[in-house]
């Protein structure tokens, strides 16, 4: 059994503090949404956070809520899945290089710019000797941090902490745009779901999550189970993968409450999200969040966020509701998510 | 010297990342390193290539960088004798 006993996010939207988020959705029209700048004074100060880019900082923030929350001071492991890393830093210096004519050279934004620098900054902060570990696994990274917790639990360890992590840089941003991933234009975030043409909104976030073997009075939610799978060929697949999954799970379709899905404002890719809802869950309640967040590497990160803080407050946020069917109860929520149909997961959450 | 103070300080806190400081948060007189602000050996090499860069200083002896970054003064005086 794997539960998560303590959660925190930081993201474009109020989900540091989640009392916050329910008051309401933020809204943008920009090119891409940046996550809101936390007051770091408040968390460190300055001349320890100066060797740390934003990622590297709110991963500190949220790791520390995360642990506090769960009352862990050393988790057993520390493991972050990451798209991109540390990719301003990267930027930086090869800027510098250019800029400078690969003179004056300075050692900080190298030596931060790799992709472990959030797991090793916490483990720093922590003074954590255990198991570091950090995947950049594109689309499945945060997938594959969550299975590698569940693997160190199911061998007797007591608390994990896993992150997803991922921000999202003016240059690359530009590059990507470039090959049509993410929209032409500023996006309204609120009318996500009005975008008829193809591209999704772009996004970053950080979230942190402590998994534990022991289920407490507090505990957010029990991860029944998770599963990826690559390119699927068509919906059909997919609809076999599901139905495997929850047979592995032991659980019926119909014991599914909601389902989380990652629409993201990309038609193409926003459709695999409908055949699925239509073909499997008819007439069951959806919900979706990546106009909150928009799209990145780990966002399925804040869907597990938002699934753990559901079943723990039974509060359903009316902004991520994506059809109006009733909701009577809810025990069981499924999150489907692909990125741009290479990278497909599925997470089971359950009430713990 | 106090406007080359002030951008010193200006250029110590882009250089050295310390987005969320001040300027007045950093006194002129008070060490760097140590005790003081609180900088490290990496720190050194970023205020090295700062003063080549930004004054064309170059220290040829790597010994007159603890009396040269002993505090905002100190390298406000090294520039003012030193700049090409």
């Amino acid at each position: 059994m794997v539960y998560i006993n303590g959660t925190a996010s930081l993201s474009p939207q109020n989900s540091l503090d989640y009392n916050k988020f329910l008051e309401g959705i933020i809204e943008y029209e920009k090119d891409f949404l940046q996550s809101i700048k936390p007051n770091y004074k408040e968390y460190m100060k300055p001349i320890a956070a100066r060797r740390m880019s934003k990622t590297v900082k709110n991963g500190i923030i949220c790791s520390q809520k995360a642990l506090q929350e769960a009352k862990v001071d050393i988790p057993d492991a520390i493991i972050v899945g990451t798209g991109l890393g540390i990719v301003s830093d990267t930027e930086k210096f090869l800027e510098n290089m250019l800029n400078n004519d690969e003179k004056f050279l300075t050692p900080t934004a190298f030596i931060q710019s790799t992709h472990n620098t959030v797991a090793a900054q916490i483990a720093l902060k922590i003074k954590c000797h255990n198991y570091n570990f950090t995947y950049v696994n594109r689309g499945f990274s945060f997938e594959s941090a969550v299975i590698d917790a569940i693997m160190h639990i199911n061998e007797g360890k007591k608390n994990i902490l896993i992150g997803g992590t991922d921000e999202m840089s003016e240059h690359y941003f530009h590059i990507i745009r470039k090959n049509g991933r993410w929209k032409k234009t500023k996006v309204k975030n609120t009318e996500l779901l009005n975008y008829t043409t193809n591209g999704a909104i772009c996004g970053e976030g950080v979230n942190f999550f402590v998994l534990s073997s022991e289920k407490k009075e507090d505990s957010y939610s029990e991860i029944k189970a998770i599963n990826t799978f690559y390119k699927p060929e068509n919906s059909e697949e997919i609809n076999s993968k599901l139905q495997s999954f929850l047979n592995d799970a032991d659980i019926k379709i119909n014991d599914i409450d909601l389902v989380i899905n990652g629409h993201t404002g990309n038609a193409a890719g926003d459709k695999i999200y409908d055949d699925f809802l239509q073909e499997n869950f008819e007439n069951k309640p959806a919900l979706y969040y990546k106009h909150l967040t928009g799209e990145y590497q780990t966002a399925n990160s804040f869907a597990l966020w938002l699934g753990a803080n559901i079943l723990k407050t039974k509060i359903i946020p009316d902004f991520t509701r994506l059809n109006d069917k009733p909701i009577s109860k809810v025990k069981n929520i499924l999150i489907y998510n692909h990125y741009f149909n290479i990278n497909h997961s599925f997470i089971l959450l359950s009430q713990a | 010297m106090e406007d080359l103070t002030l951008k010193l300080k200006e250029q110590i806190i882009e250089a050295l990342n310390l987005e969320d400081m001040e300027v007045d948060e950093i006194e002129t007189d008070e060490p760097l390193f140590g005790e003081g602000l609180g900088l490290d050996s990496i720190d050194a090499l970023e205020l090295i290539v700062l003063l080549e860069k930004n004054y064309g200083i170059k220290i040829e002896n790597p010994k007159d960088g603890q009396k040269i970054f002993y505090s905002i003064k100190t390298m406000a005086e090294y520039i003012t004798e030193h700049k090409s």
